[in-house]
């Protein structure tokens, strides 16, 4: 081609650094933003107490996370009830005792099975939509649109939506235990044809309501979690769709990681392990 | 002869018609620019072009080749041929500026060796003004600076076809200009047939020998540029209209031609 | 769109994923390449999350049968539970949390940027340039995922049982050999090669379809997670039934 080439544009200057340098190490990182998080959680919690609080704004999260959660929630602690029932079927085969199975189901679903599944899918689900929610609406600039409109964003954007997460992931672990049980039922009466008056009579042998309360506040805490984690990420949101896709991300990665690991200090004080 | 024919052409998307039975020839080693309101199908009839869309009636065919129904094969053989450049550019963002514009070369050029690669790479991208950026990140650049990018991978392969969404969207006017004049003076040297879609009118004129113009589904004006230009369909001249002398009324005082 | 079209639209993604790999071949290296971020990027959370998963299984499992005089079956328990069920669905899971979610975000980022366009008027089919990889990475790294966290998860157990309930480790590990058969070691190789196929083939075809601006981006990595995850739990109960099921 022998066009002349045209005058190139002065260069751009250099990319300016956004918030840490990158020869930070990975735990001073972790350890800001662990920082951050706490800030941010006690400017959520100081809103708490504040006029004007958005109640129809909760009640509405709370309400569209539940049902939007349900039937994953569902789909994911049906099976593994089944699951449960079968697997425990083959030990309790080995010694004749087969009418204990039931008092196993209970005791995995209620104390663990449900408390994590509801919140895992929470998080993979409500979790991962706030965030994209309040993360494309960071992108729009909406979120400065409304402050600039005089509204708190956290007050009216993000609490409610925390709200909304942190008590619908008990109400979802309620369902989770009836599914978790009934999938046990299924399996062990229906499906191997277990004595289904033996299976209910044994449900509550080991399992006593302290159970269902302590799933509930298992779940009160992982919901919070997964409340918090949802929002700083959405609401933190930097570098466009991308950077939706990342909040998203880590939103569902953070929040698992957290409360997998506090599920076992809680399980450990809940429930304790007995001595020898 | 036309290198890219339409014959017949519709397409709809819902209730929206956006192309009625349109025909049309692109004459070959020529720009031709589209243009018309906003939604009106440019775009589409772009897309049409390489295939990415598929009319609900009639052909497209470039280089003789059905885009809509040909074989995988035969498509891609026609798309190596041309070349396109993307309203943001498109560009990969896990590759630098040199890896973008070398991609085509290193898919369907296998008897080029790295250094020649190299070298093309450096020859197209100092026709663009971006000499010596081979290693820049895609990330960091201009909405200018990621077309000319985009410009340079999609002549690198020397193809008889480019095509132009838009090319100066988002530009200032400095850049505007210059890629206006980029097309003028490639078009000049490789005798390459060009398709530009565009909103800019200024643009048009200096670039485009040929217009076509759409509007509602139809094509409603069809010709050499300066003809175009003299239009008297009442929507063309209200479309082009602010580069024409504004008639004055029977009141002395100048007004925007009326719709007809 | 309805969940039938929708799944009728993935079938045929799936079909001409299929032609395209075989039809245009597959770049190795790229393969090997996505193998090595799927693995790498999931690791960390995955040995965590095995960690403590490991933990509770013996906690509950020595709570529930204790009362029935059976504390040192707990070992059995955690091999029997761990290996066949909590291993490839722990995997699954943090997979499709890590690497699925990025695969969706990526490939979704393209498609609104028209970068996948882009590559199509290239001439290189987008298919077989971005999903056979990634499809092919994801089920050579699952399986070795898998078994890596099926060991932490039983050391985790073992040492849960032995400093914190007081089981002796012989008794543990004389009743978690009797737990797993050689057979259970093939069927946990198959569960996690299928949720890799499913993982990956999820979030890629989220991404194919994502809509434009970043709220399509969230949705896509939203619907990638929980589809993912609830499919690969599902399925399971089915494998499972298949593979131990009376």
């Amino acid at each position: 081609m022998s066009a002349a080439p045209i005058p190139p544009l002065p260069p751009l200057p250099a990319a300016a650094g956004v918030g840490a340098s990158a020869d930070e190490g990975a735990t001073v990182q972790a350890l800001r933003e662990i920082g951050r998080i706490g800030i941010f959680a006690g400017a959520l919690a100081a809103r708490l107490f504040r006029r004007p609080f958005f109640w129809s704004e909760a009640l509405y999260h709370l309400w569209t996370t539940t049902l939007r959660c349900l039937l994953p929630v569902v789909a994911v602690t049906l099976p593994f009830g089944m699951v449960i029932a079968l697997q425990g079927l083959e030990i309790f085969r080995m010694f004749g005792a087969e009418r204990l199975l039931s008092s196993l189901v209970s005791v995995a679903v209620l104390r663990e099975l449900s408390p994590v599944l509801a919140s895992v899918l929470v998080a993979a689900q409500g979790g991962s939509s706030t965030a994209a929610e309040l993360g494309s609406m960071r992108i729009k600039e909406e979120i400065d649109a409304t402050e600039v409109m005089a509204v708190d964003g956290l007050q009216y954007l993000v609490l409610p939506r925390f709200l909304g997460l942190m008590l619908a992931t008990p109400l979802l672990n309620i369902a989770g235990n009836v599914a978790g049980l009934v999938g046990g039922y299924v399996m062990a009466v229906w499906i191997e044809g277990e004595p289904g008056g033996i299976f209910l009579g044994n449900l509550w042998a080991l399992t006593a309501p302290m159970d269902v309360w302590a799933g509930l506040l298992k779940t009160l805490v992982f919901g919070a979690v997964i409340g918090l984690v949802a929002c700083y990420q959405g609401y933190n949101t930097t570098g466009g769709a991308a950077g939706v896709g990342r909040a998203v991300n880590d939103t569902v990665v953070q929040a698992v990681l957290v409360f997998i690991v506090a599920n076992y200090f809680l399980t450990s004080a809940l429930f304790g392990g007995m001595g020898p | 002869m036309g290198v890219i024919e339409f014959i017949g052409v519709s397409k709809a998307f819902g209730p929206n018609v956006v192309l009625r039975h349109l025909d049309l020839v692109l004459p070959e080693g020529q720009t031709t620019a589209i243009i018309g309101p906003s939604g009106t199908g440019k775009s589409v009839l772009l897309k049409h072009i390489v295939g990415l869309i598929k009319p609900d009636a009639g052909e497209v065919r470039c280089f003789g080749t059905d885009m809509a129904r040909a074989p995988e094969r035969e498509i891609y053989a026609a798309r190596r041929r041309l070349g396109m450049l993307f309203q943001d550019g498109a560009l990969f963002d896990s590759m630098s500026v040199g890896e973008n514009v070398e991609f085509p070369l290193v898919h369907h050029a296998p008897q080029m060796s790295a250094a020649q690669r190299r070298d093309r790479v450096a020859e197209k991208l100092a026709l663009v003004g971006m000499s010596g950026t081979e290693g820049r990140a895609t990330a960091g650049l201009s909405g200018g600076q990621r077309k000319r990018v985009g410009l340079a991978r999609a002549i690198v392969m020397e193809p008889e076809v480019v095509l132009f969404d838009e090319p100066n969207s988002g530009l200032d006017p400095m850049t505007s200009d210059a890629i206006d004049q980029l097309i003028v003076d490639m078009k000049a040297a490789l005798g390459v047939t060009f398709v530009v879609i565009s909103h800019d009118i200024v643009g048009t004129v200096k670039v485009a020998d040929h217009i076509a113009m759409l509007y509602g589904g139809d094509l409603v004006a069809w010709g050499p540029t300066a003809s175009v230009l003299r239009s008297e369909v009442p929507i063309v001249r209200r479309f082009l209209g602010r580069n024409l002398v504004l008639p004055t009324g029977p009141d002395g005082v100048a007004h925007l031609p009326q719709l007809g | 769109m309805s969940f039938l079209a929708a799944l009728g639209q993935f079938c045929f993604f799936l079909v001409d994923l299929a032609t395209a790999a075989l039809r245009h071949g597959i770049p190795w290296r790229a393969v090997l390449a996505e193998a090595y971020k799927i693995g790498v990027r999931s690791l960390p959370i995955l040995l965590t999350i095995a960690v403590f998963v490991g933990t509770n299984l013996s906690l509950q499992g020595y709570n529930a049968f204790r009362p029935l005089g059976g504390g040192r079956l707990v070992g059995m328990f955690v091999a029997l539970a761990g290996v066949r069920e909590l291993g490839p669905i722990i995997a699954a899971a943090m997979v499709a949390a890590k690497a699925g979610t990025e695969m969706a975000s990526q490939i979704g980022v393209m498609r609104i940027r028209e970068q996948i366009d882009a590559l199509d008027v290239m001439a290189v089919n987008p298919l077989a340039y971005l999903v056979a990889p990634r499809m092919l990475g994801s089920v050579l790294v699952m399986p070795a995922l898998t078994i890596i966290a099926v060991f932490v998860m039983l050391a985790s157990a073992l040492a849960t049982a032995v400093f914190q309930l007081g089981v002796k480790p012989a008794a543990f590990l004389e009743f978690a050999i009797r737990g797993v058969q050689p057979i259970d070691l093939v069927y946990v190789q198959v569960k996690s090669f299928i949720f890799g196929v499913i993982i990956c083939t999820v979030s890629c075809w989220f991404g194919f379809t994502c809509k434009s601006g970043p709220e399509g981006v969230g949705e896509a990595t939203n619907k990638a997670v929980v589809t993912a995850a609830v499919t690969c739990v599902s399925l399971n109960f089915f494998l499972s039934q298949l593979m131990y099921g009376g």
